[in-house]
């Protein structure tokens, strides 16, 4: 009767000698060529996390209540609060901009049978969202609606 | 924990990538009123007054947008970090980083939860 096979069923007993040769990082890294668009990209993870941290103490802060919610208004005019949140739009466009360009590359040929739409078109999709989405909230933070 | 985090590699590719689509996409509109509008003088600053502030956020879809834009760049920053620090020849280190940074995620999110409940 056929059963599975053991997974490592061809494994040798003993590593074999490999003819690799150990990976090396390439000498442009990590501040030239396409390197450092790449490790910006990386590094405006750190970004994101204390945006979303400063972020989050502002949701909290508004559950607490007006007087909380008027010390964290009052601290986010300081020169580095809005020095931060400068840095933080920047990183933010840099990263929209670098991930609408990639993602509709990185789209497989087809999902199912539906074969998705060409790539200038999920490009046009994704920056109609992003400035729609932004706009819109931007108007009625801002006041304009609502 | 190597073992774990391959696991949950799935779960966390999700709100990964899902802080940036939907991490930028918000953060764009919060960070031009909340972050530097209404702090420079550009939008006034009833717009964002405890009353308005508290009716916009309470809501369904309020709370909504406000555990998005605090939860999801969490893993989106977390998951970059970690990548930028095994570029950095953290390979034999990655297990310690990426528990802790997907704790500090993880924590974040759990009380940004707790935030919009509270709202």
């Amino acid at each position: 009767m056929a059963r599975a096979a053991h997974p490592e069923a061809m494994k040798p007993r003993t590593p074999g000698r490999t003819r690799t040769a150990p990976p090396l990082m390439p000498d442009e890294f990590p501040t030239r060529g396409r390197y450092l668009p790449y490790v910006l990209f990386d590094a405006t993870g750190l970004v994101y996390m204390l945006v979303g941290l400063a972020a989050l103490r502002v949701v909290w802060d508004l559950g607490s209540g007006p007087e909380a919610w008027g010390v964290v208004q009052e601290q986010l005019r300081h020169p580095l609060y809005v020095a931060f949140h400068g840095i933080s739009l920047v990183s933010v466009i840099f990263v929209g901009v670098r991930f609408f360009r990639l993602f509709p590359k990185a789209q497989p040929p087809k999902i199912g049978p539906i074969a998705p739409p060409p790539e200038p078109v999920i490009t046009a999709m994704l920056y109609a969202t992003w400035i729609g989405v932004a706009g819109v909230m931007t108007v009625i933070l801002a006041g304009g609606i609502f | 924990m190597k073992q774990l985090l391959l696991r949950i590699e799935p779960m966390i590719w999700l709100l990964f990538g899902q802080g940036i689509l939907l991490g930028t996409i918000l953060l764009t509109g919060w960070l031009l009123v909340v972050g530097l509008g209404v702090p420079l003088g550009i939008v006034p600053a009833e717009a964002l007054s405890y009353e308005r502030a508290h009716a916009l956020g309470s809501n369904v879809v309020g709370r909504l947008v406000l555990l998005g834009l605090c939860a999801l760049p969490l893993w989106k920053g977390a998951h970059h970090m970690r990548s930028l620090s095994i570029d950095f020849g953290g390979a034999s280190r990655d297990a310690l980083v990426a528990t802790v940074l997907y704790a500090i995620a993880a924590a974040g999110s759990a009380v940004a939860v707790i935030a919009v409940v509270r709202l």
